[in-house]
């Protein structure tokens, strides 16, 4: 896994925002930036400085799914792997979560090693 | 023995109501019979008149009786002050606890979160430090060092000892910051059960002025799983945190219970 890779954090939480980065930082991804909803982070991700999208889904503005279609609708970042961090558990948001193309999916309230291993689940996919 | 009277007069009085009642229709009845054995159709048709005017009578008495109960009802509702005040000031100031509380829990995850990167970084350090002296004390023992590096080393270490006595008082603060940091639970704990109690009191004068209003008021459960159930939730709105509590059918629980379902999706 290369760990130089850019990753974009959304979260309308500053505090889940910033557990998420030293989680990251923890499992040696130093690169990280930080959006706080969908409208803020999709000029981000357009810039196509990012790698892997992390984000919630319930936020103000642009939520989590709407930004997970907007970025599987757009040519240049349709590519880019997308794990939701939520506290969305029921399984029919689930199921459109994944409908809509995510690759991974974490309910909140997490731990750091199940984000570790969903990340790394992730990217053992896109290798194949 | 008057005060039984007066205690029973109402009841007295509908009996006695109801049999006078009971007396004029009987009496009707057997002139209606008497009218039709007699074939006199003007009387038939005047004595049945009189039993539907009778009839209706009745009719309004009972109406009249249930407005005035439910004008009573409506009245001493909205004569209670408590609601009144709850509207003007419990409702406004529980939105303020509750506004508090999201402030409070803010500040503690933020002054938690900033003591523990603090004592990260120290730690990130010392083991860095450590690493690099044990490194080159293992090869002063192995006879490798030179007396430069010795005495450079002697330096190190002597440095190390100093900055591990500083940082480590540093760490302990972090952490009595981080455990300070908790006092938010206590006084969150208790103004979320007033407000708690504050919701209790606005549901049972809900439930009454339902009551009123005469509809018919379904239990809390079967509430719920009528709407869960009945209307056509839309699946793409988020709803935030749900409790421990909800249905397993609709809810899957644990991070387990996601990756199940992903896993039968094909994921």
């Amino acid at each position: 896994m290369d760990k130089d890779l850019k990753i974009l954090i959304v979260d309308d939480f500053s505090t889940m925002r910033r557990i998420i980065k030293n989680l990251l930082r923890d499992l040696g991804f130093n690169n990280t930036s930080e959006a706080d909803d969908g409208q803020t982070a999709l000029p981000l991700l357009k810039t196509g400085k990012f790698d892997f999208l992390v984000t919630d889904w319930n936020m103000p503005g642009m939520d989590g799914l709407s930004l997970l279609k907007a970025v599987r609708a757009d040519p240049d970042l349709c590519k880019m792997p997308v794990l939701m961090v939520t506290a969305e558990a029921k399984r029919e948001q689930i199921v459109i979560a994944a409908g809509a193309g995510v690759n991974g999916y974490v309910v909140k309230p997490f731990t750091a090693i199940t984000l570790k291993e969903k990340i790394e689940k992730i990217f053992e996919r896109l290798q194949k | 023995m008057i005060n039984e009277d007066k205690e029973s007069k109402q009841d007295k009085f509908t009996v006695t109501k109801v049999s006078y009642l009971t007396e004029t229709y009987i009496n009707r009845l057997q002139l209606l019979n008497d009218a039709i054995e007699s074939k006199d159709e003007k009387k038939i048709s005047d004595i049945v008149g009189e039993l539907t005017t009778l009839r209706e009578s009745a009719l309004y008495q009972e109406l009249g009786m249930l407005t005035r109960e439910i004008h009573d009802s409506i009245h001493t509702f909205g004569n209670d002050e408590r609601i009144a005040k709850l509207a003007t000031e419990d409702i406004p100031d529980a939105k303020e606890r509750l506004n508090f509380i999201v402030t409070k829990t803010d500040e503690a995850a933020h002054r938690t979160m900033t003591a523990a990167e603090e004592t990260m970084d120290i730690m990130g350090n010392f083991s860095g430090k450590a690493h690099g002296i044990q490194e080159r004390w293992s090869q002063f023992r192995n006879r490798k060092l030179s007396k430069d590096e010795f005495i450079l080393l002697n330096e190190e270490i002597t440095q190390f000892f100093e900055s591990l006595e500083s940082d480590s008082s540093i760490v302990n603060s972090k952490m009595t910051e981080i455990m300070l940091a908790q006092d938010y639970q206590d006084i969150t704990g208790q103004m979320i059960k007033q407000v708690v109690t504050m919701v209790k009191e606005v549901e049972e004068k809900l439930v009454r002025l339902v009551a009123i209003s005469g509809l018919v008021v379904v239990p809390a459960k079967e509430k719920t799983e009528k709407t869960e159930k009945g209307k056509a939730s839309d699946g793409e709105k988020a709803e935030g945190p749900q409790l421990p509590t909800a249905d397993k059918e609709i809810v899957a629980s644990s991070q387990g219970d996601v990756d199940d379902l992903l896993a039968s999706l094909g994921f």
